[in-house]
């Protein structure tokens, strides 16, 4: 009976994995021990049935195949041109959408109730941007210099400014008794010549829409072609 | 082409050259997973999957044996495998004969429970060994296929199973005696020239 660290360095021994010293060492004990050279005998036995055993084939060829490893076909160098282009396109375009149907309701939404209460005139829909341009036709004489700054920065001053002007057009009506009649015509003028344009209160025009949709369908359209031709090119 | 510049070529996506790498390596990558698995068509699975997975991963290869790399992923696809069958443990049905009955095989015939007289119609000694190689833990086992059947050196083995060398030398030799032991069964199916001498060694 020998012990596990016996077994081991005959075992590493068999391999040739042991170092001069260690190897001379034991191939004196194996002179001196025949139980320990039996069981060298028996391992070197044990490896050469191993060594012996039959080498199994591959039953078939295991190469692999573009399929399996997921592989795509490889696509040319313009290719991220036209990818990053209709991406940058489409966001441009949703872009320009929330921008001509938010940004008009942020601007002349918030002005447009207070006009219309203000006028009694119940016109709350159509009275937006006309109406502010109005009471600067209106009130020329008195409201000179606040006018244009409700138009030039119409989303934080308009709402003040109808209130003042209009205030100011009501005294002086009461003295004058001929300006307010003017001054509620003008804007049904201006009314009827802005509000007939078409695509008024768009802020990006729709020229700049349609060509980024063109933009779109191209680089679209080419990249469908450079795939298809590049996984032709790969069959 | 050498095998550094398929390995190159394969590194930069070039599924040919791999593919004439695999055609260099199936032999062995089969040889090995069939001997730690014990099943042609499990070692057929694995040596695939294998093969995908060295594919995949062949841009971490930073040189050094290639067959060892290539070694380690089957082992571990044969761990996979094994692990798998562990939580999914399934009853191998035995072929019949044309008559119907159970065919009895080889690998079955070398069971520990058989008789003495089951024993003698068991007269491959493939599956005598292929049996004992699966008593072993699986560690043992990829071991001594890779050192003893595939003949690599404990370097390479080392590498492969990700252990240091002084563990392999130890695995090697209670693998091999636990070998021997096994083998001991199965005494009359050995050559004259492989018959073990000694008695029980521990």
């Amino acid at each position: 009976m020998k012990n596990f660290h016996e077994i081991e360095l005959l075992s590493s021994y068999l391999d040739g994995q042991l170092n001069i010293t260690e190897a001379a060492r034991l191939e004196a004990r194996l002179v001196s021990d025949p139980e320990l050279a039996s069981v060298l005998n028996d391992l070197r036995t044990t490896r050469n049935i191993l060594r012996k055993l039959p080498a199994r084939k591959a039953p078939r060829n295991f190469t692999l195949t573009r399929k399996m490893v997921g592989l795509k076909p490889p696509l040319p160098r313009s290719y991220p041109i036209f990818r990053f282009s209709t991406a940058f396109a489409t966001i441009l375009l949703v872009l320009t959408f929330a921008a001509n149907s938010i940004l008009p309701r942020i601007s002349f939404g918030a002005a447009a109730p207070a006009m219309a209460s203000e006028y009694g005139t119940g016109g709350g829909g159509g009275c937006e941007e006309p109406c502010g341009e109005a009471f600067g036709l209106a009130t020329e004489a008195p409201a000179a210099t606040e006018a244009p700054a409700a138009t030039e920065a119409p989303a934080a001053t308009e709402a003040p400014v109808p209130q003042i002007t209009l205030q100011a057009t009501s005294e002086e009506s009461l003295r004058e008794g001929e300006l307010p009649a003017d001054s509620l015509q003008a804007p049904k003028e201006g009314e009827s010549t802005t509000a007939d344009e078409p695509g008024s209160n768009t802020i990006i025009p729709i020229a700049w829409q349609i060509g980024l949709l063109v933009i779109i369908a191209l680089s679209g359209l080419m990249m469908w072609a450079m795939r298809r031709s590049a996984s032709r090119k790969w069959q | 082409m050498d095998e550094i510049s398929l390995i190159q070529s394969a590194q930069k996506g070039d599924l040919d050259s791999f593919n004439t790498l695999i055609l260099h390596y199936q032999d062995s990558v089969f040889n090995t997973a069939v001997r730690i698995l014990g099943d042609d068509d499990l070692a057929e699975d694995a040596a695939q999957e294998a093969f995908i997975s060295a594919f995949r991963s062949i841009s971490t290869f930073r040189g050094g044996s290639f067959k060892a790399w290539i070694m380690r992923t089957v082992t571990n696809a044969c761990y996979d495998e094994l692990r798998r069958q562990k939580r999914r443990p399934t009853t191998a049905l035995e072929p019949e004969t044309s008559d119907g009955e159970e065919m009895d095989s080889p690998k079955w015939m070398a069971d520990p429970s058989m008789t003495p007289a089951e024993k003698s119609e068991a007269d491959e000694l493939e599956h005598a060994i292929q049996h004992c190689l699966e008593a072993l833990p699986t560690d043992f086992r990829t071991v001594v296929v890779l050192a003893d059947i595939q003949g690599m050196d404990y370097s390479e083995v080392a590498i492969i199973s990700n252990v240091p060398l002084g563990t392999i030398k130890s695995r090697l030799a209670r693998a091999r005696l636990r070998l021997r032991e096994c083998l001991r069964g199965f005494e009359e199916l050995l050559p004259a020239s492989f018959r073990l001498e000694g008695e029980s060694i521990l």
